[in-house]
């Protein structure tokens, strides 16, 4: 398993447009994605629960990815969330 | 210039509560000490044994009902004390201390003018008395009150006087006494002059008010009643529980005046046989319909309720109801349906004054000392023996009075398709679901995903919000259930908010503010004064508290079934390619559509349960009954409003029926910051599905079939 932390830096948080686009890169994937917050986790790729965890600015998210493909998975996460949050 | 009056009305009452809160606690004092030291009723309980004079029990008891007597008969000092604080703006002790001495002063200057006159035996019979020991006029708790009132004047005027060098270490707040002193020393000359004639004045009055009969006690309880919602009935009652407009009688060889006076020197005094009923017609009538009258309301709304909501609508009103049969504070649940039914209310009023009026007739001679709860018929009433009090009748009547009110009120919200609590349709129903939120969300937070903008007290911040803002408030304060606010903009105030933070109810009188709470308010107030003092209270933005994201608990079962689902607002619906956001529109976040709005409005497409709305109420998420997990994200890029313009009408975890108000939006706003205001409906497990498939094309109306999802 891979993770990193990361700090939502984009002042909206994850709202819902990013969460779909996430969603969207996390199914690109084998592994099994997920976002932690606050000791709540949930799939990477719903985006349901995803939006429903409420980040914001601030706050510090643990990104994992679990599966055959974990190391692409987590390198092309972090670059989606340097890039987009 | 009504609003005005209003204004200072309501401040004069709140006035009062600082010394009519002190009132149960020396009523009770007085209570059980007397009722214990009573040899009629140690004689029928068997205690004589125990308790006889001399012995330390007696000794003890008597010694509470003296102190609790010593509370009543200096009413009018705690009176000239408290309503001078109520009514100062700032430097409240200094008021106070400005009180005391004016009130001495005033009773002194009164005295010296009667000796002058020839002493007591020259005026008229039953005017004068003795105050702190002053031979002075009868004036009651009024004279107080004109002291009070008086003082606050002259201390909001001169508390930060300047005076001439020599003499400025006389001036600020120094100079407040000082020119009390003198003010009331002239009022004191004055009074001599003037107060026999209002004394003769509400002595008549008074008599009109005795021989009114029946009829009277009937129409003074329907006004009682009729001034609750106004918060105006203290000012109404006080001159009848303390006044000569309440009777006089003469107890152990003193005068004694007013209704509340006559019946606890009756209390007090040994050789009382029966109370009289004279004074008691302006409290007992009180006690059928608080401890039992309202409780079958509470039961006739309860039953009325749909019974999805029964449980929380259950809590609600039995809380109240206990309220109110325990200490007779009847307002946490008058104000559930005073403001959704004020027919009901109306109906109230004319139970309440029958209620008087029957105990009137019936002789009942129970006493309260503020108000007609159990606690108060227990002391008051039973404890003093039915034959001294027959408070029996109350509770014959009160029986009556429960099936009168249940079905009464079961008929009337029937019938007319009331809206009490559990019965609203859509956007009210955020009172009841926003306060439970509120609870869960005070209590543990529910995930650790709370929002971001979690305050140290959000209670606090919510109300100051509703009130709007911190800026907005010139003056906060609170009585036994409402705080009492005055606001800058009475325009910036929003109901919605304040009732989310457990309001039951806000009345709006000018720029006059008073938002119901209940009993535990006196709490709720010092913590919002506190949490003004913190800087967080400075920076509270527009974008309400958010209620707490939903738990991302368990995943419901995805059947992945076939569902129809209905248009989310009126307008023209645009197929989801078309989107101005390479998001939607790239399918990338779900297959769904989109409608362009014809009116600010989004509804439920289907029945189910709401998972998030976004702190920025541009978004609401929700799944379906059948499964069906949906986004409507109204406009483009709307996330950076913050919030403004939308109004969220549901909660997170909240279930809502097809066709329910979820978001209203101004439409015209939004535009003209230059936002489209596109609404895609997305279907987030798209992948659950085989197909999705748009149903409607050009003009919908909400609630039209929209959308189709194959299993």
């Amino acid at each position: 398993m891979k993770q990193f932390a990361y700090t939502i830096q984009d002042p909206l948080g994850i709202h819902a447009r990013p969460a779909g686009l996430l969603t969207k890169e996390a199914k690109k994937y084998a592994s099994l994605c997920t976002i932690t917050k606050n000791g709540v986790t949930v799939k990477a790729g719903q985006l349901m629960k995803l939006m429903s965890l409420g980040v914001k600015q601030g706050d510090t998210v643990t990104v994992t990815a679990e599966g055959e493909d974990e190391d692409t998975a987590i390198a092309g996460l972090k670059a989606f969330f340097e890039a987009n949050l | 210039m009504k609003d005005k009056i209003f204004g200072v009305l309501q401040r004069v009452g709140r006035s009062f509560m600082l010394s009519i809160a002190l009132l149960p606690v020396a009523g009770l004092l007085l209570g059980i000490g007397s009722s214990f030291t009573n040899a009629t009723m140690l004689e029928a309980y068997g205690l004589t044994g125990i308790i006889y004079p001399g012995s330390f029990l007696y000794t003890v008891l008597d010694i509470m009902n003296q102190c609790g007597s010593a509370v009543f008969n200096n009413l009018a000092l705690l009176f000239a004390m408290g309503v001078a604080i109520g009514m100062a703006k700032k430097e409240k002790e200094v008021a106070a201390l400005s009180g005391a001495i004016a009130y001495l002063v005033m009773n002194t200057a009164i005295s010296a003018m009667i000796n002058a006159a020839g002493g007591v035996e020259a005026m008229a019979p039953n005017s004068t008395t003795s105050t702190l020991g002053i031979t002075t006029l009868q004036m009651g708790v009024f004279g107080g009150i004109i002291v009070g009132l008086g003082v606050a004047a002259l201390h909001n005027r001169f508390y930060k006087i300047r005076l001439p060098q020599v003499l400025s270490f006389f001036g600020g707040t120094r100079f407040v006494p000082i020119i009390s002193t003198a003010v009331y020393l002239v009022v004191g000359i004055a009074m001599f002059y003037v107060w026999p004639v209002v004394q003769s004045g509400i002595s008549k009055l008074g008599t009109l008010v005795v021989n009114s009969g029946y009829a009277g006690t009937w129409i003074y309880g329907i006004i009682e009643r009729a001034l609750i919602p106004f918060g105006l009935h203290h000012v109404f009652y006080m001159p009848f529980w303390q006044t000569a407009l309440g009777g006089s009688a003469v107890i152990d060889g003193v005068v004694v005046q007013g209704a509340q006076n006559i019946f606890f020197a009756e209390l007090a005094s040994k050789s009382t046989e029966v109370f009289s009923v004279s004074a008691t017609r302006f409290m007992s009538g009180k006690f059928p319909f608080m401890i039992f009258g309202l409780v079958g309301a509470s039961l006739a709304m309860y039953r009325c309720a749909r019974p999805e909501k029964r449980k929380i609508v259950g809590g609600l009103l039995l809380s109240a109801a206990l309220t109110s049969m325990l200490t007779g504070i009847t307002e946490p649940l008058e104000f559930t349906f005073l403001f959704v039914a004020p027919v009901m209310y109306v109906v109230h009023c004319v139970y309440a004054g029958l209620s008087y009026m029957l105990m009137h007739i019936l002789n009942v001679g129970v006493g309260m000392t503020f108000s007609g709860g159990i606690i108060d018929l227990t002391l008051f009433g039973i404890l003093q023996g039915n034959e001294k009090t027959h408070w029996i009748w109350i509770v014959v009547v009160g029986i009556v009075y429960f099936f009168l009110y249940y079905f009464t009120f079961s008929l009337m919200i029937r019938k007319m398709n009331l809206k009490t609590p559990g019965r609203e349709d859509d956007d009210q129903e955020t009172k009841l679901y926003t306060r439970s939120d509120f609870k869960s969300k005070t209590g543990i937070g529910p995930d650790g995903s709370s929002p971001a903008k979690t305050s140290s007290d959000p209670v606090s911040a919510m109300i100051l919000q509703g009130l709007g803002g911190k800026k907005n408030l010139s003056d906060v304060d609170c009585c036994a259930t409402r705080l009492r606010v005055t606001v800058i903009d009475s325009d910036k105030v929003s109901d919605q908010i304040l009732k989310a933070s457990g309001a039951s109810g806000v009345i709006h009188k000018g720029n006059g503010i008073q938002v119901i709470y209940g009993p535990q308010v006196a709490v709720i107030k010092s913590n919002l004064v506190d949490f003004m003092e913190t800087p967080e209270a400075d920076n509270l933005g527009d974008a309400p508290i958010a209620a707490p994201a939903p738990a991302a608990a368990a995943e419901p079962a995805k059947t992945g079934k076939c569902a129809v689902l209905g248009a989310h607002m009126s307008g023209t619906v645009v197929p989801l390619a078309e989107v101005a956001d390479e998001a939607f529109a790239s399918g990338a976040m779900g297959e769904g559509v989109a409608i362009e709005p014809g009116e600010g409005k989004l509804y439920a497409p289907a029945d189910g349960v709401i998972e998030t709305v976004f702190e920025t109420k541009h978004a609401v998420a929700m799944t379906t009954d059948e499964g069906v997990e949906l986004l409507m994200h109204i406009g483009i890029d709307t996330v950076k409003l913050g919030g403004k313009y939308f109004e969220a009408h549901v909660a997170a975890e909240q279930k809502v029926q097809k066709g329910d108000l979820l978001i209203s939006f101004d439409k015209k706003a939004i535009q003209a910051e230059g936002y489209p205001l596109t609404t895609p409906m997305i279907v987030c497990n798209t992948d659950d599905y085989s197909a999705v498939q748009v149903l409607a094309s050009g003009a919908v109306k909400p609630g039209a079939d929209l959308l189709e999802v194959q299993g």
